[in-house]
This record gives structure tokens, C-alpha cells and sequence, in this order.
């Protein structure tokens, strides 16, 4: 017998291939739907690769050698520094806040960045100066003045040019150059000022450096090929382990930017996911339209003795297929888009990315678009495999009345959660990944519930007596409505569009309106002690000023925490910060106004022991430590064992001065530091503040908040229109199924539109009628998605940011508007040719 | 017997001697209004090779009386058994490979997959059926219809008359040993009904299938050797063998 030479799956494959020379019209939404889904998710992902292999690829370069050593108030030791020029090539940089002035007549004055090199700076890569100016002539000093290169910027603030002279602390410089590039500067989101660039021995002039001063010792080491970086650091860390220094090599480089990449990739991956959830469900429209289509040949199969495992894997492979296609244009997309984008934005990030085909984001992107396509589309095609063959001789009847099989239901909620898995296993915050997932799928229940009971209360709604208000909430609730679909995809795609739009709305509201209101308008630092008297005198002559405070400070680093090392505790993410670098540190005989101790006691005014702290409560959770717990810290090379008496919560929001460790007298008041001082003035009187403390206190670096909080009020504005664009792309997938299923309903609309002329309505009538339909869905939509998208942003900002929360309405409004505007535009020129259409040639044809 | 009508999953006859056997067939639907009684305990033999015209008004049971004996519709009670097989426990995918290897049926919209030339449509039911020759065999009884000439042509862009030759031979094609022809020249000229007609009892002739006939049309029907009348879901006349 022949009948097994042939396997049902190649009968299945001659099939399908025979199905798909219809051509691929009707899928067209289909393959979209999971090509921007897939393209979404690979750019992403490769766009971020190309960044970290920027990255990786100019580590030494932007680290300035194989390994960065930071100190912190204080240089190496002369034993540190024979220990270097031992063992490698190294460079001494030294950066810190400053204020410089024009000598001019105008005497205009800013705050910078300045950093001072030494003659072998930079061990890699060169400064680039404009007119190739070399830089170390360019520092050198000329006619007994120093030279000094900055960025134009500064030019600009002081109005001064090249060849102008500024004074600086207590020495003067010549502006002898322009900085182009610095190669180990990185985008610094602290960043005060312009960077000017000074000798080492130009520093020393300036006699800025005074003890307790906010001073970074920078030194780059290089090392011959013999020498590994590990075992070098190794020996570092064994010949002086209490030296206080950060370590870094290339692999972390630039660790607040990689942070800063990680984060946004995360955001970004999400927001590709969700276009690609949206898409699914143009994906499962589109599969369950083309099988509506097919069901008299499905039918026809059967009554020609196809089992129902024949009939599954015919359209199985042609969706397959697809699918695959779908996935490969996404793909192509990925990795063109990218390298496009990094080809158009050369030069404009901190970093030059790596452009380049990395498969792994690109493996990821399609399997996550073939799981999709395989789990929105199973349902659809699960209840073609039950059509009855009886199904010839009935007229009217759709897949959707069949229950697909058990096992099928089985292998749809797999799909789902193989989708929740892999979300979580590729995201690299598992946390997050865990609660978007959460969050998506509680979305999604939500807004298929709200559908229903839209569809529900347009069933309900009675009496009406406008005909084209009655046709539309019809329209609503009839068999093959679009209705469930619209509301789940576009749903999803608004409700991230809403979600986003307040919580940065509300974080421009903290930067633009609420900090500006309870900040201050200069921070000082580098005060030192021996200026205290003088400098309060000096704020305080100048008539209309503010409140005004100060605290004595220095900066030191958490090493140990309850006697273990801090990089074998496990510190929770929310606190991981203040081991992160370098800490402001305090001491105070008394508790500050305001100060709120939950736990223990502050110590007595005249305390004399050993040492103990009050620590921010938030922080000893963070750190799993209580009362009685010890914190190490490194303060200018020393570690310091302190207990923790006290805990206090703080409100870092309120921008008071508050710090996380204070100590008792006792410990700290002998070391060098310098003062801090806050002070709230009018900005009429800016100007006249900056001028008595700079012509008074060379040394004193003063910080404009107003602008400071400018700068990052602009920032967190682009930042912001890059995110709400971004995440615009999933409203373009949800407009895309919104697309497919009118195109899928076009030919009932077609004969709807007939009907309703055969039986006397106008065009205008019919346009009305689906215009109101459209609208209202739209409406009903956007108020779903309103309500959801405001609870997810309300529930971010106060739980996971701890910010309060106001709600905009007009960040939800716009994203409304968009929407109806979207629905109606989409619905009108779907159901335009409908209007057009002669009633006679239909009906002959029927 | 063909080659063709083995079905490892049938139930064995428990009647022996006639190609086509209703007892008591009683059939009910639910709908929106309450249960329809379509068949109310229909009896009726149809020996091997006979062919049987079936008349009767509108809505008297005839579509779904030929449903019953493919398979494609179940029972509510009664017994059914077409080609010696009880078609009663049968699953779904067991009644779709009875029909494979046992049943043809000519539809009056003729039912032609619209994306598949004329020879792949009559193959169809032969790649079912696993026989590795299936589109010779289709090209045979598409030259045997007088179809050589539109082997590759779609429905589409075939005449009605031409369609129903195709359904015919795919009707045909695996030499069924039951034929179900449900108003077959309905949606056909006089004219083309006519040739269509003599074609199908010519192939049922040569063949010696088993031939069931719903026609609204007396005088089509009494081309065959025995008439029934169904009327009001019961046989009015003519059920014994």
C-alpha cells in the first residue's frame, strides 16, 4: 500500500506551499505586526552591544592606562610613588572645583572644572587642541605666566579669548588653548562647569590645594606586557592594604555610563517587548481573519478525509513560515537601523560605539518574536483544526465558536510563560523584569476584561434615538467586532505611552518646579576653618539674604560593614550607592533642627569615646546592620571602626543638608577638612554674592543651584523626549492592529455600507455612524488605558521612587487626543472605500 | 472493492449485505429557538450498486439525511452504517478517514479549493490517501471528463459546468464505494446540468459505486433505480430495499 510512502507532514508542506500562492495579502499586518516587535527588541539590544564594545574597545583610553587609582584629599605617598615608578609608566592628575575670574576690567567669574596634568599625561591617547596646539607646551610657563587650556565654553561665560590671562586662586594663567578632546573624559552628569586644564606645577601656584579641600588624585598606570593587571593589583592591594584608594581597570572603565546604558537598555527592552506583545495581538487577529477566510476549504479538506492533524499542520507551516518571515525582516531592520543611527550621531555620544553584527541580541529578538508568533497564533489556529466538516453546508459560521483543544490551551499558556522566563532570564535587572512582567500581564487581564465589559454595556445600552449613535454602539458589540483587539492592543501600547508620560512628568516637576522652590541658591565649598569666621561675616553683611547654614566635612569611603568586607555583603539594590564611591561625612555635637532619630539615642553634647555614628535608617536596612553593628570606614588612609548608636530617616528630597553617617566629636574634629555652606538668597541677589565670596575667598568654589538645577532640569527634558518617542513605537504597533483588523472587517463593511444605502441612508449618515463607532472605541480605549497607565506611574514614582506623586492631566490628555485622533484617522480610511461602493454590482454578486 | 476502503478504526457491519443502512435514525439540533427535530426515525437500506434518487420539499430532511451517511453530522439515536462500517463511535478524524477511503461527495457549490489548479483539486483526496501516483490518476479522470485541456487552470477561471467536472472527478478519483451527490446541477444551466448528469451516471455505471442522488428535479431523479421521498424528516415513500 502507498498510503504511508508519503508522511503527513509532506503532504502538509505541498499543501501549505500550494495555500501560499495566493500571495501574502492579508498578512501583510501579520508580518509588520512581528517585524517591529523583532526589530524593536535586536536594535535595542544591538545598539547597546556596539555602545559596550565601544566601550571595551576604549577602556584604557578613557580610564588613561591599564589600571586608575583615585585618593581622595590627599596624594600618594612617597612610598606609593616609588612603588609606581617601579613597577610601570604612570601619570599624576589632579581635578577638583574652582573658581576662576577674567583679570578684564569686567572681572567675570565660573565655576570649573579643573584639572591638573603632570608630563606624562596622557599615557594613552592625546588631547586634542584646536590648531594642534601641543598641550604641554601649552602649560608651560611663559614670561612668568602659566599656561592653561580649556573648554570654549568657558570662553563664552567669562567673554574672554585666547591670550587673555585669569586668575586662579592665587596664580595667574594665560589661556594658551582650546580642548577638542580629552580621551579620558567620560560624560559626567556632575559636571559644574567647564574643564580648564592646568601643569601639576601650575597647582601648586594656585595654593588651592589646602588641607580637607575636595581634591581627587588621579594616577594611571600603565604596565609592560610581562605584568598582568590582576597580579599587579593584587600586590598593590597586599603591599598597602590600608591605603584608601579605588582601583579600577579597563573592564569598568566607566562605570556610572555603563550603569546609565544598562538602565536605559532595560527600559528600552520592555518597551520593545510590549510593542511586540501588541503586535501578538495583530498576530492572532490576522491568523484568526485568514482562517474565518478558510473555513469552507478546511471544511472541504475534512469531507475529503483530512484528519485534523493534517489540516493543523497545513496552516501551521504556512503561518510558520510567515512568521519567520516577519522575524527576518525585523532582524534585518535590527541590524541596519543601528549602524545607521550610530553612522548619523558619530561624534555626539561620550563614547564612539562599535558598530557591528552582534547575533546574540539578534538570537534573542527572534526567538522572542517566534515565541509570540507561535502563542498568539496557536488559539486561532487550534480552533481551525476543530471545524467540523458539516461546516460546507452551513452558512454562516466562524473558528471563534470552536473551543480548542485542552492540550492546545496547554501549549498557549507554555508559550506564555516560556515568554515570561525568557523576559526575565535575558533582562539584566531580574527585579524589574519580574514586575514588568507582573505589571504586563495584570494589563493585559485588565483590558480584556474592560473590553468585555464594554461590549456588555453597548449590548445594554437601549433607547437611543440618534440612528448613527445606535449603529455605532452596534457596531460595538456585534459578531467580529474589533473591539476585544483594539482595546488589548492599542490598550497596551497607551497605557506605557500614559505610564511614562507622568512619571516624567512628575520628575520634571521635582527638578523644574519643586527643588528650584526649597533649594538654595549657592552651595559653598572648600571653606576652610580658618576662613569659618570671616566667610559667615561675610554672608552675613550682605543685607536680604536667606537662611544660612554650614558643616564642617570631609569625604570617606564604607570598607567594611559589621566587620566584613563590602564587597562580600549582599547590600540591596535601592542603597548599593553609598558604597559606590566616596562619602560626605560630618560630625556634631548636637542633632541638627529637624532631625528625626528612629531608633537609639543621640549621643550626649560632651561625648569623649569611641568612635560611634548615626546612620540614615534607610541605609542600615539596605545594609542588613541595626544598633550596635559596626561600620569601617577609610578617611584619609585610616580605617575607622565605628558603632552605630543611632538611626535617622532622612529625606533626601528636602535638599537640606543632612548626611548619612554623622559622628560624635571626637573622631573626626582633628583630621583635616574643609567647611560646606548652604545659603538661600533672592536672584537679584546671585550676582552680588558670588562677587563678595570670589573676590574675598579665592579658594572657595561656589555653586550656582539655579543653574546646576537648570542644566539638569534640560537634560532630564532631552532624556525625557527620547524615552516618550521611544515608547511612541508601541502606539505604532497597536495602530498597526488596529489596521490589520479593520482591514480584516473591510468586506463586511463594504456590505453594511450597501445595505445601508440600498435602504436610503446618506454617505454622510454611514461616515457619521462610523466615525461615532471608531471615536468611541478610541474613547473608551483611552480612558481604560488612562485609568491603568496613571495607577502603574502613580505606584512607580511613590513606591519604587519614593517622589510624591501629582497627577497631570495634561500628559494624559495628549496621549488621549493622539489616540481618538489615531483610532478615527485609521478607522475613516478603512472604511472610505466602503462609501464609495455601488450598491448594484455587490448585490448581483451575492 | 476498491483498494482503497480499508479503515483499520471501523467497527465491523453488524448488517450484512447493504451498502448503505439507517435504522431509527433520529437527528435534533439545538438553536436559539429550542431543539429541531431534522430527522424523526428515518429507516432506510441502499443495496451495493444501486443508485437512489432522493426528492422531497425544502427543509424535509435530505442534506441532512446524506450528512448522517458521511459522517458529517452524528446522530442524535438510531443506527448508521454506510459501506458495511457503523459509523456511530466513530471520532472525528475516524469519520474523516472513513471518508477518505470510503465515501465521495459532489457538492452544489462544488466546493474547489480556489488555490489549486483543476489537477491538484482532483489529487487531493488521492495525496490523502497516501497513493504516491495522485496526480496521474487526477490527470486520467480530468482527460476522462473531457478536462485535459484545464488541467492547470484554477476554478476561477473555469466555467460552472467545467467546476462541477472536477468536483465529479475528485469525487471519483479514489473509487469510493458510496457516492453522495447533493444537488449537484443546482447552481447549473439546463443545458450544462444535463451533460453534468449523464457524466455522473456514466462514472457511476463503470464504476458500480453506490449512488445517492438529492434532487429537487423528479425527472433527474428517476434516472436512478429506486426513488425515496423525505418529507418532514421521515421517509414518505420508497424506504425498503
Amino acid at each position: 500500500m502507498a498510503r504511508n510512502e508519503t508522511s503527513e507532514f509532506t503532504l502538509a508542506v505541498k499543501f501549505a506551499r500550494r495555500e501560499l500562492r495566493g500571495g501574502l495579502k492579508g498578512f501583510r499586518i501579520f508580518v509588520a505586526c512581528l517585524a517591529l516587535g523583532v526589530a524593536a527588541i535586536a536594535g535595542v539590544g544591538t545598539i547597546s552591544q556596539s555602545i559596550e564594545a565601544g566601550l571595551q574597545r576604549d577602556g584604557k583610553k578613557l580610564l588613561g592606562g591599564d589600571v586608575a587609582l583615585r585618593l581622595l584629599h590627599r596624594p600618594a605617598s612617597p612610598k606609593h610613588l616609588q612603588h609606581f615608578k617601579k613597577t610601570s609608566d604612570f601619570s599624576e592628575v589632579i581635578e577638583m572645583r574652582a573658581m576662576v575670574r577674567s583679570s578684564s576690567l569686567k572681572k567675570t567669574r565660573a565655576l570649573i572644572e579643573l584639572k591638573a596634568v603632570d608630563n606624562t599625561y596622557p599615557l594613552i591617547g592625546t588631547v586634542a587642541l584646536k590648531g594642534n596646539v601641543d598641550l604641554h607646551n601649552a602649560l608651560e610657563r611663559k614670561d612668568g605666566i602659566w599656561g592653561a587650556v580649556v573648554e570654549n565654553n568657558l570662553l563664552v561665560k567669562l567673554k574672554v579669548k585666547l591670550g587673555d590671562v585669569l586668575q586662579l586662586g592665587e596664580s595667574q594663567f594665560r589661556l594658551t588653548g582650546i580642548i577638542e578632546k580629552e580621551p579620558d573624559r567620560v560624560a559626567n552628569v556632575l559636571s559644574f562647569g567647564p574643564r580648564m586644564m592646568i601643569s601639576t606645577k601650575g597647582l601648586a601656584a594656585t595654593k588651592l590645594i589646602l588641607p580637607g579641600s575636595q581634591i581627587r588624585y588621579r594616577y594611571r598606570i600603565s604596565l609592560n606586557n610581562k605584568v598582568g593587571v590582576t597580579s599587579w593589583t593584587e600586590e598593590l592591594k597586599i603591599k598597602f592594604p590600608k591605603a584608601g584608594w579605588r582601583i579600577r581597570t579597563t573592564e569598568e572603565a566607566a562605570p556610572g555610563l555603563q550603569r546609565f546604558i544598562d538602565h536605559m537598555t532595560l527600559f528600552l527592552s520592555f518597551v520593545g517587548l510590549t510593542t511586540l506583545l501588541v503586535g501578538g495581538v495583530g498576530v492572532s487577529n490576522a491568523v484568526s481573519s485568514y482562517l474565518d477566510s478558510k473555513v469552507k476549504i478546511i471544511a472541504t479538506y475534512k469531507c475529503l478525509g483530512a484528519p485534523s492533524s493534517l489540516v493543523f499542520k497545513i496552516y501551521l507551516i504556512q503561518i510558520g513560515i510567515l512568521a519567520g518571515f516577519g522575524v527576518l525582516i525585523g532582524i534585518a531592520f535590527g541590524v541596519t537601523l543601528p549602524a545607521l543611527a550610530i553612522f548619523a550621531f558619530q561624534g555626539a555620544l561620550p563614547i564612539n560605539p562599535e558598530a557591528g553584527f552582534y547575533p546574540l541580541p539578534l538570537i534573542t529578538a527572534a526567538i522572542f518574536g517566534s515565541l509570540i508568533a507561535m502563542t498568539f497564533a496557536l488559539w486561532p489556529l487550534a480552533r481551525a483544526r476543530e471545524i467540523p466538516a458539516v461546516n460546507l453546508f452551513r452558512d454562516k459560521f466562524q473558528s471563534s465558536q470552536v473551543r480548542p483543544h485542552f492540550k492546545f490551551i496547554l501549549t498557549v499558556i507554555l508559550g506564555g510563560l516560556s515568554l515570561a522566563v525568557l523576559t526575565i532570564a535575558t533582562a539584566n535587572n531580574s527585579w524589574f523584569a519580574i514586575w514588568f512582567v507582573i505589571g504586563t500581564g495584570g494589563a493585559l487581564v485588565v483590558l480584556k476584561s474592560a473590553a468585555s465589559l464594554l461590549t456588555q454595556c453597548a449590548k445594554k445600552i437601549k433607547g437611543v434615538r440618534s440612528t448613527q449613535l445606535r449603529l455605532a454602539l452596534s457596531n460595538l458589540h456585534r459578531p467580529g467586532a474589533v473591539t476585544s483587539s483594539i482595546v488589548l492592543s492599542l490598550g497596551l501600547g497607551l497605557t506605557v505611552l500614559i505610564s511614562i508620560a507622568l512619571i516624567e512628568g512628575n520628575l520634571s516637576r521635582q527638578v523644574n518646579e519643586r527643588l528650584p522652590v526649597m533649594a538654595p541658591a549657592f552651595f559653598f565649598i572648600d571653606i576652610q576653618p580658618r576662613q569659618v569666621a570671616g566667610f559667615d561675616q561675610t554672608l552675613k553683611s550682605v543685607p536680604g539674604i536667606g537662611d544660612y547654614k554650614r558643616v564642617a566635612t570631609l569625604r570617606g569611603r564604607i570598607v567594611k560593614i559589621a566587620g566584613v568586607p563590602v564587597e562580600k555583603v549582599k547590600i540591596a539594590p535601592g542603597v548599593e550607592w553609598a558604597t559606590r564611591g566616596d562619602r560626605a561625612l560630618t560630625y556634631a555635637a548636637k542633632p541638627a533642627n529637624g532631625t528625626k532619630i528612629v531608633a537609639g539615642t543621640w549621643w550626649p553634647e560632651n561625648y569623649n569615646g569611641p568612635p560611634i555614628i548615626s546612620l540614615d535608617a534607610n541605609i542600615a536596612k539596605g545594609f542588613g546592620v541595626s544598633l550596635g553593628d559596626t561600620l569601617t570606614l577609610n578617611i584619609l588612609g585610616r580605617e575607622i571602626e565605628a558603632k552605630i548608636t543611632s538611626l535617622r530617616k532622612i529625606d533626601w528630597r528636602s535638599l537640606r543638608f543632612d548626611f548619612a553617617i554623622i559622628f560624635a566629636p571626637g573622631t573626626l574634629d582633628g583630621a583635616p577638612h574643609s567647611h560646606i555652606a548652604a545659603l538661600q538668597a533672592p536672584k537679584k541677589l546671585e550676582d552680588k554674592i558670588e562677587k563678595v565670596v570670589s573676590d574675598q575667598f579665592n579658594n572657595i568654589s561656589i555653586i550656582r543651584v539655579r543653574e546646576a538645577l537648570q542644566a539638569a532640569a534640560t537634560m532630564l527634558d532631552g532624556i525625557g523626549a527620547a524615552i516618550r518617542s521611544t515608547a511612541a513605537v508601541t502606539i505604532f504597533g497597536g495602530s498597526l492592529v488596529l489596521a490589520g483588523a479593520l482591514a480584516a472587517g473591510r468586506r463586511r463593511r463594504v456590505y453594511d455600507a450597501v445595505v445601508f444605502k440600498v435602504l436610503g441612508a446618506t454617505r454622510k449618515t454611514i461616515l457619521s455612524a462610523f466615525l461615532l463607532e471608531y471615536g468611541l472605541l478610541g474613547l473608551a480605549t483611552s480612558i481604560i488605558a488612562s485609568i491603568i497607565g496613571t495607577l502603574t506611574a502613580w505606584g512607580i514614582v511613590v513606591y519604587l521612587m519614593g517622589m510624591s506623586w501629582v497627577f497631570i492631566p495634561s500628559a494624559v490628555w495628549t496621549t488621549v487626543l493622539v489616540c481618538m485622533i489615531v483610532t478615527m484617522i485609521i478607522g475613516f480610511a478603512g472604511t472610505w472605500r466602503a462609501l464609495g461602493q455601488k450598491a448594484a454590482p455587490l448585490l448581483r454578486n451575492k | 472493492m476498491s483498494d482503497l476502503d480499508q479503515n483499520s478504526n471501523a467497527t465491523p457491519s453488524l448488517y450484512n449485505g447493504a451498502a448503505i443502512h439507517l435504522q431509527d435514525v433520529h437527528l435534533s439540533l439545538t438553536s436559539a429557538a429550542g431543539d429541531v427535530d431534522i430527522l424523526r426515525g428515518i429507516s432506510l437500506d441502499v443495496k451495493k450498486g444501486e443508485a437512489v434518487g432522493i426528492i422531497g420539499p425544502s427543509g424535509g430532511g435530505k442534506s441532512t439525511m446524506m450528512m448522517v451517511i458521511a459522517g458529517l453530522e452524528r446522530v442524535s439515536s438510531g443506527i448508521v452504517e454506510t459501506a458495511g462500517i457503523d459509523l456511530t463511535n466513530l471520532s472525528e478524524d475516524g469519520l474523516a478517514r472513513f471518508r477518505r477511503d470510503n465515501v465521495g461527495i459532489v457538492f452544489q457549490d462544488f466546493h474547489l479549493i480556489p488555490t489549486m489548479t483543476a489537477l491538484e483539486n482532483v489529487a487531493v483526496p488521492l495525496e490523502f490517501a497516501g497513493i504516491s501516483d495522485a496526480n496521474e490518476r487526477a490527470r486520467e479522470r480530468l482527460y476522462a471528463v473531457g478536462l485535459g485541456h484545464r488541467l492547470e487552470h484554477y476554478p476561477g477561471q473555469l466555467s460552472g459546468g467545467e467546476q462541477q467536472r472536477v468536483a465529479l472527478s475528485r469525487a471519483f478519483a479514489t473509487r469510493p464505494a458510496i457516492l453522495l451527490a447533493d444537488e449537484p446541477t443546482g447552481n447549473l444551466d439546463g443545458k450544462t446540468g444535463q451533460v453534468v448528469m449523464d457524466l455522473l451516471f456514466e462514472m457511476h455505471d463503470n464504476a458500480g459505486t453506490t449512488m445517492m442522488l438529492i434532487s429537487h428535479d423528479r425527472v433527474l431523479a428517476d434516472r436512478c433505480d429506486r426513488v425515496i421521498t423525505l418529507a418532514d424528516g421521515q421517509v414518505a415513500e420508497g424506504a425498503g430495499l
